[in-house]
């Protein structure tokens, strides 16, 4: 009796379940004309903010920037040029302080207010001028007053209070919003002109992004996007596996498959090492270039960064207009190293001192392995080593000025990115004699970049170039170790190539399907 | 009754003061929010603006006094990560841990009485020695460890279930697994001695001899003789459920206070680290005031005990 009744019950669930797999299957059919062309994007981390002047922030970047917000210029990630995006072209002045910039007509924002001066004006005005803690207008993206001028509906004059070469890069940090943005306060609701809209936002779970229709460019072929955050690199892999996401950015190496489902992409990021070059021994050349020849290279990226990092001899990312193209630094030379600090020691220059090989543990995924391993070579080259690995605001004390006076000489591990392919957003900060985060005192390198920083172009390069080679041939202070790379992987049926701005901007216009 | 529960008010009351406070300055260890929030090269004046717009430029004492006259009044200050008040962070952060705490305590529970119950009835003999080494094996596995691996055989591989997420049933799977792997392993053993026990009392021998239903004696009247401990370790275990809601919460992107505390702590968000603990806190005092209640309502002699206490 009981049986029986079982049975029936199991028979009915399973016509239940068939008559839902033919309605499935009939509406699948019916949609066929127009597929499913819906994203889902696992990334790392979710966005602390949607203000549109927030989007300094990587993890705001990646999913507001280009996709829903966009700004006036952008950069290549191609060649690393600086491209018309929202304004059509632009003219500088001679003493390159006053910028005209001729906008794109017939744009609209989400909110259907009209993109003119007046409202382009407003937005920078709000991300450079007021006092909400705007993320990029606090950071040295802009390091003067910038005065704004409407000259017509649409023309934008823009007066920067010095000299600046590269016054076109710097207004691609600057996302422009729609005139109905807050200016006293930040907003959770950014209203751009870029092809998407922010649709639903559920706090620590997901994003979606809904089509804008009267988008001014090409439409993606994505027609909405999702993105969830996953703090595990393994479980965004294998979310790909199971078909739950179409794109996981980025994947540890672990999870790498050989075939062309996983993509490596560099995202500008060097990691280097500096020497505190005020006392001793590094105060003497001779060590400095000693650490140069001390590291191998080839077998630490080769053995402990797999897939994430090249052997480099250069402290920015080729795209940067201060890369060397024909440059080669020094190869592994342990009996060279030794050399060298045995000339600095019967100079009377104490080599034997102690000295602390600073880093922290979230440099890089597996970095403190990377650093016993350099800190094995430091030693089999001679120096005294202490193996430091300190926690990231005891690091940041070592890494900025002033440097305590009663400090151990250290060297000190850093990884730093550019990926705005001008020069002067690393050599002010980390290679004059004036930066923040410099220990170099080279009056000829901190002319060179002062000139470089008033020229634009071809002539800023070379002089940009010029600082490199002195750097890395006379003055040895900073020691750069690998070119980092990351991974991401891909579903089947979804192509993207991603490029060293990936980190920072990942265009759903650039990802297509084949499928 | 009343006196017992206005008594253990007051102590709680007393313990929950000391937790904030030592949580209000063991956060301030973690080491300042301008150098995370700042960019590397802020220079002093941003740094100053920054920590005066927080408040964080205030005297240690002076913040400390702030913080306790917000307390009483339940403002615990803005959150400077996810700009808005901490407390409602923290409250919004705790209906998942609670339905997953739930859930996963209640299958633990059910699990637990089963496999304790069987395993004391057929003590040292086959189902015994079974149960105890299968049930001591899961409470001893790792759980991040079993939360990746569980994800690699039961998404990936079977394709069973999602790999994680929060917003379909299925998704629960995994993640409710993760939290029960210990509290199913304990609460089996402390089930099984406490049925030894109370199946070795005289009572149970003489209602044996009388020919009772052996059945309905194991769960009838051992059972609830032998419940005291089960309940007290079931707390405990409740109130560590918090902790397991990390894992959950970094490796299935499930929300919850655990995974609030650990993002607040790694963004310095002193605000919300103090807004959690206090809620986390104030569940604690809750579980423990229930976990002595139910002692009351098992067994009518922690009720005269209490009594005579006035």
């Amino acid at each position: 009796m009981i049986r029986s009744r079982r049975t029936r019950w199991v028979g009915s669930a399973l016509a239940v379940v068939g008559v839902t797999a033919l309605v499935a299957g009939c509406s699948a059919n019916e949609t066929s004309a127009a597929p499913d062309r819906d994203l889902t994007i696992v990334l790392a981390s979710e966005p602390v903010s949607l203000d549109p002047c927030d989007t300094q922030d990587a993890a705001n970047a990646q999913v507001l920037r280009a996709n829903v917000l966009e700004s006036l210029t952008r950069i290549d990630a191609e060649t690393g040029e600086v491209v018309p995006l929202l304004a059509e072209s632009w003219e500088s002045s001679d003493d390159n302080r006053t910028w005209t910039f001729d906008l794109k007509e017939g744009v609209e924002f989400h909110d259907g207010e009209p993109f003119d001066a007046a409202a382009a004006a407003a937005s920078i005005d709000r991300v450079l001028n007021t006092d909400i803690g705007c993320g990029n207008g606090t950071t040295d993206q802009f390091p003067y007053e910038v005065s704004i001028e409407v000259v017509d509906e649409q023309t934008l004059q823009l007066t920067s209070a010095e000299p600046d070469g590269i016054f076109p890069l710097r207004m691609t940090y600057i996302d422009l919003a729609s005139p109905a943005t807050p200016t006293d306060a930040k907003t959770e609701d950014p209203i751009g002109t870029g092809p998407f809209t922010v649709g639903e936002v559920v706090q620590g779970q997901s994003i979606t992004l809904e089509p804008f229709d009267a988008y001014w460019g090409e439409q993606p072929e994505a027609t909405g996007v999702t993105y969830v955050y996953r703090t595990e690199p393994t479980v965004r892999a294998s979310m790909i596996a199971t078909g739950e996401a179409d794109l996981a950015v980025p994947i540890a190496a672990a999870d790498a498959t050989d075939d062309d489902r996983t993509r490596e992409y560099s995202d500008n990021r060097v990691f280097f090492l500096r020497t505190q070059t005020n006392k001793p021994p590094f105060n003497d050349p001779r060590v400095r270039e000693a650490v140069h020849y001390a590291i191998d290279r080839e077998t630490i990226t080769g053995a402990l960064m797999e897939r994430s990092g090249l052997p480099y001899d250069q402290i920015v990312a080729p795209t940067v207009n201060g890369y060397i193209d024909d440059f080669e630094g020094p190869s592994f030379d342990p009996d060279r190293a030794a050399q060298l600090l045995a000339e600095a020691a019967a100079d009377g220059v104490a080599v034997d001192t102690t000295v602390e090989l600073v880093t922290r543990p979230d440099l890089f995924p597996g970095s403190d392995e990377v650093m016993q391993s350099i800190a094995q070579n430091l030693q089999d080259a001679g120096f005294s080593i202490q193996f430091r690995s300190l926690d990231t605001d005891a690091w940041l004390q070592l890494l900025r000025k002033p440097f305590p006076a009663e400090q151990v000489p250290n060297i000190l591990a850093i990884s730093h990115d550019n990926i705005s392919g001008d020069a002067s957003f690393t050599y002010p900060k980390y290679v004059a004699s004036s930066g923040t985060n410099s220990t170099l005192e080279n009056a000829d390198i901190d002319a060179l970049i002062a000139e470089a920083e008033t020229k634009s172009g071809d002539e800023r390069a070379a002089l940009f170039q010029q600082a490199s080679r002195l750097l890395y041939e006379e003055d040895f202070a900073i020691v750069p170790v690998a070119l980092q790379t990351k991974l991401l992987k891909l579903a089947p049926g979804i192509e993207y190539e991603p490029n060293g701005l990936t980190g920072v901007e990942l265009r759903i216009g650039d990802i297509s399907f084949t499928g | 009754m009343w006196t017992f529960l206005r008594r253990r008010l007051v102590t709680s009351a007393v313990s929950l003061v000391g937790v904030i406070v030592v949580v209000f300055f063991l956060a301030r260890l973690t080491g300042s929010p301008a150098s995370l929030y700042l960019p590397e090269s802020a220079t002093q004046e941003q740094i100053d603006e920054f920590n005066r717009i927080n408040g964080l430029d205030q005297p240690l004492l002076v913040q400390f006094w702030d913080f306790l006259v917000g307390a009483v009044r339940l403002d615990f200050g803005a959150s400077i990560w996810q700009r808005r008040p901490a407390l409602e962070a923290a409250l919004d952060a705790l209906p998942p841990t609670l339905a997953l705490a739930g859930i996963a305590l209640a299958l633990s529970l059910i699990i637990a009485l089963a496999l304790g119950a069987i395993a004391a009835v057929y003590r040292f003999r086959l189902p015994d020695r079974v149960i105890t080494v299968v049930t001591l094996t899961i409470s001893s596995i790792p759980d991040f460890w079993f939360a990746l691996v569980g994800i690699l055989i039961f998404a990936v591989q079977m394709g069973l279930v999602p790999t994680s997420g929060y917003a379909t049933p299925a998704a629960w799977i995994l993640p409710t697994a993760t939290v029960m792997l210990a509290p199913v392993g304990v609460l089996t053993q402390v089930v099984r001695g406490s049925m030894i026990d109370a199946l070795g009392a005289g009572y149970v021998q003489n209602a044996r001899a009388r020919g009772f239903d052996k059945t309905r004696l194991v769960l009838r009247h051992a059972m609830r003789n032998a419940s005291l401990p089960i309940v007290s370790v079931a707390g405990d275990r409740a109130a560590g459920m918090v902790n397991g809601s990390i894992i959950v919460g970094s490796v299935f992107a499930f929300p919850g206070i655990g995974v609030l505390i650990m993002g607040a702590v790694l963004n310095r968000d002193f605000a919300v680290i103090q807004a959690s603990v206090f809620v986390v806190g104030v569940g604690v005092i809750l579980v423990n005031i229930v976990v002595d209640a139910l002692y009351a309502v098992i067994d009518p002699r922690v009720r005269v005990s209490a009594g005579k206490a006035k």
